[in-house]
């Protein structure tokens, strides 16, 4: 799901930096001293969490946990999501310097969709949790679509894309299990 | 965590080591723009940039079987992305004439050529320099101060998420094992629950200790960056020779197009 450089038009990737900047500052502005420390948390395991690997159709897929990301820190997320990809873009070279701003909009708009999805009252709280985490992966992969589409690949990588429909049900599956975890150990986490 | 790789060709003695940590990152996202802004579809140029940047690599002494070993962890990724372009061209389902379907396979391969540059680039730009001197050049470039906060706070928490995510790991394996069930997936949800309480709890201890011994949201260091005239040699140098090639590369575009 990272974008390395070279791989979207430059023009996009410019664009997309400067709203990802805009986005940051907005998010992360006013942000209290005990803000902190959950923040620079949820950054590294942001990080962290693309070790963790389970089995998938003969392969292995990572975790994203953009869903659980949206849900302990709120509007809070995209500057932890940006710090992450900073990191992985420098250490493991996942995504790209150029590309930064690009991957930040979509991985952090998949934790801003989560959150607004966890925040709404209107559903039984599991459901929440299972959409929150569902839309923490397909939120990305949409944006990640449109980048696409602008950068003149055809219309076809929208069905190559769709193989991120498993990944986003088993995320989501993933973030109700976190989630109820929470509530029962540590409510105060959950925004 | 083992992080060893990370800093372990950063002691070398070379001119690219040499450089100041801002003027390292400043000239390798100038050279990343260069490259990933070139024309798509245009291989010609890419016979100049790949010199360019196999020989930055030999100046710096970083040995090739290192830097093509932390390529490989992300080359598939990138040869999969190069591929969807003439894929999900064909995919469409409009009436292309051939010779643009031998453009778009054209495409597809300067996407991968000017990825894999980049890629050589930033590995080059975090090789060859202390991952905590990096993030201080990066501090100094002027990061918002925020930003700059939570990296010094992850560059921490990292190795303690890590370990607790080795140590969720080994219990979780020793209780799931066999093919992939919906029951493992909430022993998955689980660790990463338990993983993210346990880590939080502990980051709150670490902040509240730093913020009793005055933490203020700047984080002393004792490497003192500083750059000298002739350290702009080296990086001038390079961002004139790929702005050559660049402009060349065009006007040769346009004389034979045109």
């Amino acid at each position: 799901m990272h974008i390395s450089d070279g791989i979207i038009d430059i023009n996009v990737c410019i664009a997309a930096g400067a709203v990802s900047i805009g986005l940051v500052y907005l998010s992360g502005r006013n942000t209290s001293v005990e803000e902190i420390p959950r923040m620079g948390m949820m950054g590294a395991a942001l990080f962290v969490a693309s070790l963790i690997h389970f089995p998938l159709a003969g392969t292995s897929m990572h975790l994203g946990l953009f869903g659980i990301a949206g849900i302990i820190l709120g509007k809070r997320s995209f500057p932890p999501v940006f710090a992450a990809l900073l990191f992985q873009s420098l250490i493991f070279q996942h995504g790209g310097l150029v590309t930064l701003g690009v991957n930040s909009i979509n991985m952090g708009a998949g934790a801003f969709a989560a959150w607004l999805i966890w925040k709404s009252a209107f559903m039984n709280e599991n459901i929440r949790a299972l959409l929150a985490g569902f839309l923490g992966i397909i939120i990305p992969v949409l944006l990640m679509a449109v980048e696409f589409r602008l950068s003149g690949y055809g219309r076809g990588i929208v069905y190559l894309f769709s193989v991120y429909l498993l990944a986003a049900g088993i995320e989501s599956i993933i973030t109700l299990g976190a989630v109820r975890f929470i509530r029962k150990v540590k409510p105060g986490l959950l925004t | 965590m083992k992080h060893s790789f990370l800093d372990k060709y950063s002691n070398l003695d070379s001119p690219v080591h040499r450089l100041d940590p801002r003027v390292k990152t400043v000239t390798a996202l100038i050279l990343i723009i260069i490259i990933v802004s070139e024309t798509r579809g245009a291989l010609f140029p890419f016979l100049f940039y790949i010199p360019v940047v196999a020989v930055l690599v030999a100046v710096s002494r970083i040995p090739w079987s290192y830097i093509l070993k932390r390529c490989l962890i992300v080359a598939p990724f990138i040869l999969l992305t190069a591929l969807f372009y003439p894929i999900s061209n064909m995919l469409a389902s409009d009436y292309r004439p051939q010779g643009q379907y031998n453009h778009d396979y054209m495409v597809g391969l300067s996407i991968f050529l000017k990825a894999y540059s980049a890629l050589i680039l930033l590995i080059l730009l975090t090789s060859s320099a202390k991952f905590h001197n990096l993030l201080l050049g990066l501090r100094k470039l002027k990061m918002p101060k925020l930003i700059g906060i939570i990296s010094a706070l992850m560059y921490r928490y990292v190795f303690l998420i890590h370990d607790e995510i080795l140590k969720t790991n080994m219990a979780r394996d020793s209780r799931t094992t066999g093919k992939l069930k919906m029951s493992r997936l909430k022993v998955f949800g689980n660790q990463s629950a338990m993983v993210f309480i346990r880590s939080f709890e502990r980051s709150q201890t670490l902040y509240n200790s730093m913020l009793s011994r005055g933490f203020n949201g700047e984080f002393p260091s004792m490497s003192k960056l500083s750059v000298k005239g002739k350290e702009l040699l080296l990086p001038g140098v390079l961002i004139f020779l790929m702005l050559v090639i660049r402009l060349a590369n065009q006007n040769i575009q346009n004389y034979l197009f045109n």
